[in-house]
């Protein structure tokens, strides 16, 4: 295990459960014995947890341009009106 | 917001998400509409079922026979369950929200704007890998790195220094996840 990234890779490779079967098992050896491992196992978890919230709310914000977008800009008015139309008879 | 260079991606989404809601916004927002439900409630749900469908397509051709279908049918029974909650007919059992139950806690909130200011690449670059599954040869591409090997190394490099953060602002925040 020259490099650290080595190891961040192997992490990766149990927590996503792409790891073969027996380096699974020697990892699970591994983290007994090594505090700092499973340290850094639980730390990775919560960043993938991070990326994903991360990325959501990115692609949400994406996507509330795009809602702008059509219903702010007058080459969709069309498509906008007949949306608020259906709101409207309340 | 996106100020790194996956623009063509960053439009082709775009395009992805005007036609959707072209195609399939009208039928919720008919259907939230006679239930006496707001153009903001069909908004919200429609938007919610866009993450969902997109986590659902994204790095593989869509399976889907019918994607407006799909969304639709997403998008009124996320309105059932959010906004009708008497109604009978809550089928499709609990589909995969995507709203983090943490993401509101302040803490968690103060990270994220960390994140979003000190390690902007990085988030970049791990969300590129992770959620939109781009393949390394184009991360490499985009990001500008000489190649899929540097790429690789680049993506561990990130995820070690967000670790670290995680771990650092944690430990500060001390009320951060648990």
């Amino acid at each position: 295990m020259a490099t650290s990234w080595n190891e961040t890779q192997q992490i990766e490779a149990v927590l996503l459960g792409t790891a073969q079967p027996g380096d699974a098992l020697l990892f699970e050896t591994k983290l007994m014995l090594d505090n700092e491992l499973a340290d850094k196992v639980m730390w990775q978890q919560k960043t993938y947890a991070m990326i994903k919230q991360y990325s959501r709310r990115q692609l949400r914000a994406e996507i509330e341009a795009v809602h702008q977008q059509l219903f702010t800009q007058p080459e969709h008015s069309s498509f906008s009106q007949k949306i608020r139309q259906l709101f409207s008879k309340r | 917001m996106h100020s790194i260079s996956n623009t063509d991606k960053l439009a082709q989404r775009q395009e992805l998400f005007i036609n959707l809601y072209k195609s399939a916004f009208p039928a919720v927002a008919k259907y939230v509409g006679r239930l006496g439900g707001s153009f903001d409630e069909a908004k919200d749900v429609f938007q919610d079922a866009l993450v969902v469908y997109y986590e659902k397509i994204v790095g593989q051709p869509s399976t889907l026979h019918n994607d407006t279908a799909y969304l639709v049918g997403i998008a009124k029974n996320l309105w059932l369950k959010r906004y009708h909650q008497s109604a009978q007919n809550i089928s499709l059992t609990d589909l995969d929200m995507p709203s983090d139950e943490q993401e509101e806690s302040p803490s968690n909130n103060r990270l994220m704007h960390f994140l979003n200011k000190a390690g902007q690449k990085c988030m970049e670059l791990l969300k590129s890998f992770y959620y939109d599954q781009l393949p390394l040869h184009e991360i490499a591409e985009e990001f500008g790195y000489s190649g899929v090997r540097s790429a690789t190394v680049q993506k561990y490099k990130c995820l070690e220094k967000v670790r670290e953060t995680i771990k650092e602002k944690a430990l500060a925040y001390g009320d951060f996840m648990e």
